[in-house]
This record gives C-alpha cells, structure tokens and sequence, in this order.
C-alpha cells in the first residue's frame, strides 16, 4: 500500500537561523528550500499528489494561502511537476506522481471549476505518472442506501462526476496515454458509491479514486469499501483519497488498497492541541508528543492583539520569550531543571490563553492542561530519541511550536516517522 | 534610574515652546522615555499614542546598523510635559537635565523602531541624535505625534527607479533592483521597440507601465528564462537582449496593434498584456530555444489567431470576453497567460505532429 503526500509548497529553509530566528541571508524562496524528500535520507511518503486547485485559480475556487504563483504554476508546465518539485533524481524517478482536481477547494460552487479538457491538458502538461477524473464531491453518506430521487443535489453530482470520468478517459486515449487515468468514485451511500465504482471500471477504468472521505468515520469507510469490493470484485485498483484517519490504515489492508493520500502527519505538527509530535514506542504504535509553544512575541496575531488593545507590553513579551528559549535550549543541554523548564514556558506562555479572553478559572484550567503535556514532552525527551535527519540537525528546535521552518521540519520528522511506521506494520499484516 | 545630563543645542521656534537636540546612547534613551502604545484602560478611555514593533521593519533596521559603516542622521524625538530642566549657556547652547529617577518622563514620539533595534545590538558607543520637544499637556503632545507621523511616503514608483543606483539596501530589494536596472537599460539604452516607450518618473511620455515591464522581469527572473543565465556574469546583458529581441519579434508580428499604441487601445501594451507576454517568451526560450527576433517571430505568428488586443473577443476555455475587458489585475493575468501559453502549446504540438506524421 503506497502512502502519497499531497504537495502544498511544503519546504524549509536549510540554512535557517535559529538561534536569531533568520532566514539564510542569500536565500531565494523556493531555489535554496529544500522538500521533505530533499532534507531526509530517504523519501517520507511513495509520492506525491498535486491538486490542480493549489496551482490554478478558477471561478469558484476557494482561496488558500499555498497557491502558485502564476509564475510557479507556469514554470512547473513548462519544465513537468517532477522536475519542479525536485523529484526526479534516481532515487524518486519511479514514484508515482499523481493528479487530481483538489475538489474540496471548489465544493461549494455549483460545477467543478475544471474542465475535462482543461484538465487533461493541465496533467499532460504537468507529466503526472496518474490523474483522477474531474469529480464533484458529495459530502455526505447515509448507510440506509437512500434512492436517488431522495437525493437531488448528490445525484447531481454523482452524474457530473461519471459524465466527467466518461470524456475524461476518451480524452486520455486520444491524447496517447501519457499518464494512468484514475477514476473518481462518488456517492451518497455505500451502494450509490459501488454503482459508481461499477460504471467506471466499465468505461475502461482498472484504477479508482475514492472520494469525499475525509468527514467519514473509520466504520462508515469500511461500509463504503465492503459495498465496492462486493460489487467490482478485488481486481480493480483502489486510491482512498484524502484520507484523514492516517492512523487507522492498517484496518483496511483487507480491502486491497493500492494506495492513500494523506496530510494529517504535517498538518498535526502545527494544527493539532496536543499531538504534533510523533515517535514509534517501540511496541508496534505510535506516541504522540505536544510540542512546546513560544510564538514569536513580535509576531503572534494572538499576542499583537493584546499589545494592540494595550493588555500586555511589547517588551515585557519579548524579554519572557527570550527566557523561555534560553530556558529550553538549556534544558536539553542537561543544563536546569524540568521544573524550572516548565515554569519559564508556561510563564510566557500564559499570554497566548489570556489573550483569548475568557474568565479567570477557565484560564487556570486550560494552563493546568497544558502545563501537564509540556511537563510530558520534557520528561520523555522525545527529540533526544529520534535519528532522522531533521532531529539529527536542529535537536531540541524541532519540538518548539514556533514559525514554519520549525513547524514544518517537525511536520516533515513525522511523515517520516509514519511512513516507516506504515510499512513496518503492513509487513506484519502481510 | 538616575538623573541624565546632556549638552544641546536649542533652535528658535515658537516662543512658549523648547526645542533642542543633542546626542545620547540608545539604551539612556529608553531610560528616560517610554514608548507609549496606543490602547484602552478598562473603562475604554484611550491611551498612549504609539503604534506597535513591527518585527520585520526591527529586522531591517538592525541589519543595516549592525554593520560598522551604519550611519543614522536623522533624529529621534522625544516630547516631555515635565521632568526635564533646561540653562542656557549662551550661543544657543544649553544644559539639560532629564529627571528619570522616579519614572522615565519622556515619551518617544518618533524613532521608536529604530530605538528597539539599537537596544538588540551590541553597540555600546552608538549615538544617537535626540530632538526634544517640552509640550504644555498630553494633548499636545499627542498632536505632535501625529503632525510629525502623517507624512506622505515617497511614491512607490520613484524608489524603484532609484534603486539601480543604490547599495547596501535589505535584501527584499535585490530582485526588485535587478528588475529596475534591466528595465532602465530597455528604456534608455536598448532597441527599437522599447527604447522610450516605457513610462516612468525621468520618462513621463512613455506609455507602457515600468511596474509590469519589472514584473515581467522578476518573474522571468524567478522561474523562467532569466533565471537559467543566473550562472553568468553578464546575466543582466543576457536578459535585457532577450527581451529586446523579444519585444522586436512582437513589434513585428503584431506591427499595428503594438507600434505606436497606448495600453487605453491596445491591450498589447497594456499591463495584463505585457505581463502575460513575459510568460510566452519563458515558453518560447524554453521549448523553442528562441533567444532572437527571428527565433521569436515563428512562435508568436502561431499565438496571433489566438489573440484579440485592439478589437474583437478572447475566446478562452468556455468563456469570451470583449478585447477590453482584460484588466491589470492578478487573476485577469493569469488568465490571460494561461490563455495565451496554451494556444502556443497547442499549435507547437499540432505542428510537431504533423511533422512527425
């Protein structure tokens, strides 16, 4: 089962500064960054995913802050995504490379914001190994299999998304088959989705691209999967897009995935509460670990506020964080207690909870919370035990909660910690 | 805290008022002036006056005072209601004495960015100049601080057309500055087809917008054409003959709808239109090795029937648009490239086919 990350312009800068919190004066954005699959050994994830939606703007395309530039979109046109994204050396050249519409940036418009041309075109362009038909996500799933006549707005979908994946393939054919064509599955319920996955394997299709999982629960899932498998048999190719319970994989060995995609090892570094840190536990599990919070003073909206309204004082911030740093490094450095540790961060770190506002015993609880998890990761050390290359190179910086170049190499620790994981554990199943 | 002296010099002014300047370490500075955010009491009355840091602008000030050459000529200044005696001495000069022993009575009215980033750095012999003002009350000082901050900043356009010619500037400029100096050369130095044609403040008959021609070059220069010289020396020279032999083929291929016309008739030479053109040279020196007028003219001559710059309608993906409804902004650009790269792409590949059949 192949684990694929979908790219979001996801890279550090190597060179970055930490101890003065500066890029690489000679840096140029993009040029001198490097990508997971450039700063770690090896590959964290079996490919790479690029949504059309992050790279092209269209009517009805939700706005993000990770989209090209048209620079950036039309340089990765001209040159192929591979190149662009510098997977194309020996080592990654055989990974797959896929595309898809990135349908959830545009669900809330009434079409999907592409064409089967314009995409075809977009993935030819782009030299994608695979790419999924132009679909329109139907959000919910109802197990009670209700008829399509109940269901207006999800049949109208369900039939763009085939009507779609019909001229999609004809295209790809016409076109030379420079890439695989995936599928992309639809439905309002397990037996909607299983008629769907049926009419696509007849067009032609022997890969299919499951969509509109990602609000799903793990047993709605499994539905979902036992109604396709039952329906097309374990001869087509399965890809469950999207697929938000990373941590779940190993219950769906039994359907035959060939492959998922996933954002939720990154994501969980810099937008989960508690588990932004991930480490095997040497018992066949993962251990999840809070990282330690010191927004820079100047620099966090929550902090700012308060200095706005006149609540806290700019300086009086920017001396606690500079303690709370120093207090850390020392720490890992053997230097000072986890007491005191624990003391300098929350002291700083009260501010974030106060700015939130609030009354005063539900500030106390919620820093009691945190006071405990930090208390946690200092005792565990879990920086101290890992020895892929980004803990190897920042050690203690990588568990601050604080700026992309560090958020995102702990993003980067964990695709590389689940992956390996991932494998490990599809071993023992098999 | 204690009681800092200092020799100044006093300027005429108003007679009720003092004013007067001298030098002083940045750190007394900060000892005896605070700086007074703007912000609520508990019972919303408004107080203080300052705006809040702004890390990056901190960033680039202690950049460039870190280095040993830094010079800082202009003052900060500082307001006092009280705290602070002044004698004169004759000639203009004075003594002052600043009073912090119980709080710091001053309050930095201007500077306060500057002050910050000298209290980072290890300087220890920096000074800088003080320029006090006595008010009468906090009103009044409040309204110097707002008579000395609401000044005009120098137009965007005119710092770009100085910086060719200036050194040692943060390193948010350097692409802008390679931009600036390239369109410089077009405008005053190169062919036919741009030379004075290219509008800016030393060139005010010029109609084609400098901000798009530096647009077209930083985006060259970031990911297509201009961006594969960056191991050359002569990577300047290098981009602005390419964009002359560029702008010479379009010259040509489009002869009337380029030669002589403003961007309000023709959108050839308008900011969308300039912008998007950049990305068909990138396309052209990419897959056709174009780096002539003639390398340039067979590939644009494909992209023609495709285009509707003085009249007529673009047709793109599902949609037409009347020639003129293209606008400088963002997402009419980018529609208007990916319009324009992909007819190119198609017709390059129509053509390859058939030579292949």
């Amino acid at each position: 089962m192949k684990f694929l990350y979908s790219d979001t312009q996801d890279y550090v800068d190597p060179k970055y500064d930490f101890l003065n919190d500066r890029p690489n004066p000679k840096r140029e954005r993009y040029w001198n960054d490097a990508y997971a699959h450039e700063l770690m050994r090896e590959a964290p994830y079996d490919g790479l995913l690029v949504a059309m939606s992050a790279v092209r703007q269209a009517e009805g395309v939700a706005s993000s802050k990770v989209r090209y530039s048209t620079a950036e979109e039309q340089r990765m046109l001209r040159i192929g995504a591979r190149k662009y994204l510098r997977f194309d050396g020996p080592k990654f050249k055989d990974l797959m490379l896929m595309g898809d519409c990135g349908a959830f940036a545009y669900a809330e418009h009434p079409q999907p914001a592409y064409s089967p041309e314009e995409v075809v075109e977009f993935y030819l362009d782009a030299e994608f190994t695979h790419g999924v038909s132009p679909d329109h996500i139907i959000f919910e799933c109802d197990l009670e299999n209700p008829p399509a006549s109940a269901m207006p707005e999800a049949q109208r979908r369900f039939e763009i998304t085939l009507e779609n994946a019909q001229e999609f393939i004809k295209l790809v054919h016409q076109e030379g088959d420079f890439f695989e064509p995936m599928g992309a599955v639809q439905g309002w319920s397990p037996q909607s989705m299983a008629d769907a996955a049926d009419k696509l394997v007849k067009m032609g299709y022997g890969y299919l691209a499951i969509g509109g999982l990602v609000p799903l629960k793990v047993d709605v899932i499994k539905t979902v999967l036992e109604a396709i498998r039952n329906k097309i048999g374990p001869e087509p190719r399965l890809h469950l897009l999207g697929f938000a319970k990373a941590d779940h994989i190993h219950q769906f060995v039994r359907y035959g995935i060939t492959s998922f995609d996933s954002t939720s090892p990154l994501i969980r570094a810099f937008k989960d509460d508690k588990a932004n840190y991930y480490i095997e536990n040497g018992e066949g599990g993962l251990d999840y670990y809070t990282a330690i919070r010191i927004p820079q003073a100047l620099e966090n909206s929550r902090l700012m506020q308060g200095v706005k309204r006149g609540s806290f004082s700019a300086e009086d911030l920017a001396k606690r964080e500079r303690v709370a740093l120093k207090a850390l490094r020392d720490f890992d450095q053997e230097r000072g207690s986890i007491q005191g540790t624990v003391d300098a961060v929350m002291d700083y770190h009260q501010f974030l909870v106060l700015g939130e506002g609030g009354d005063e015993s539900a500030h106390a609880k919620a820093l009691s919370k945190i006071r405990e998890r930090v208390q946690r990761t200092l005792e565990a050390r879990p920086w101290k035990r890992c020895d892929c290359a980004i803990c190897e190179a920042v050690g203690v910086e990588v568990i601050i909660f604080r700026s992309s170049n560090r958020n995102k190499r702990r993003g980067f620790h964990n695709l590389g910690v689940y992956h390996r994981h991932l494998k490990r554990t599809l071993e023992h199943s098999a | 805290m204690s009681v800092y002296q200092y020799s100044a010099i006093r300027a005429r002014q108003a007679a009720e008022h003092d004013v007067f300047v001298f030098a002083a370490n940045p750190k007394e500075v900060l000892e005896f002036a605070q700086i007074e955010r703007v912000g609520r009491s508990d019972d919303g009355q408004l107080k203080g006056f300052q705006r809040h840091q702004i890390a990056s602008h901190i960033r680039d000030i202690r950049d460039y005072l870190s280095r040993a050459d830094a010079l800082l000529p202009n003052a900060v200044i500082v307001a006092f209601i009280e705290g602070v005696t002044v004698r004169d001495v004759g000639d203009g000069r004075l003594e002052v004495s600043i009073d912090a022993r119980k709080t710091p009575p001053g309050f930095v009215v201007d500077g306060q960015q500057r002050l910050t980033a000298l209290s980072g750095l290890d300087k220890p012999d920096f000074q800088v100049f003080v320029s006090a003002v006595v008010c009468k009350n906090y009103d009044e000082l409040r309204q110097q601080f707002v008579l000395i901050n609401s000044t005009r900043p120098l137009p965007k356009t005119l710092i770009y057309e100085l910086l060719p010619t200036v050194e040692g500037l943060p390193q948010r400029y350097t692409s802008r500055r390679f931009a600036a100096r390239v369109v410089e050369r077009l405008n005053f130095t190169g062919g036919r087809a741009l030379r004075g044609e290219i509008r800016q403040h030393t060139n005010p008959s010029g109609v084609i917008s400098d901000t798009a021609m530096q647009k077209l070059v930083m985006n060259s220069a970031a990911h297509g054409a201009i961006r594969e010289f960056i191991q050359y020396e002569d990577r300047e020279d290098r981009a602005v003959s390419l964009i002359n032999e560029f702008f010479e083929a379009v010259a040509t291929v489009f002869g009337g709808q380029w030669v002589g016309m403003s961007p309000r008739v023709s959108r050839l030479r308008h900011g969308a239109g300039i912008v998007a053109m950049g990305f068909v040279m990138d396309l052209l020196h990419s897959s056709q090795g174009a780096t002539t007028k003639d390398g340039f003219v067979p590939g644009l001559e494909l992209l023609k029937p495709f285009t509707a710059w003085t009249s007529g309608t673009w047709k793109m993906d599902d949609c037409e648009f009347v020639w003129n409804d293209i606008q400088n902004t963002p997402s009419d650009i980018d529609l208007l490239t990916r319009h324009l790269v992909s007819a190119t792409k198609r017709q390059l590949r129509k053509l390859r086919r058939a030579a292949n059949a």
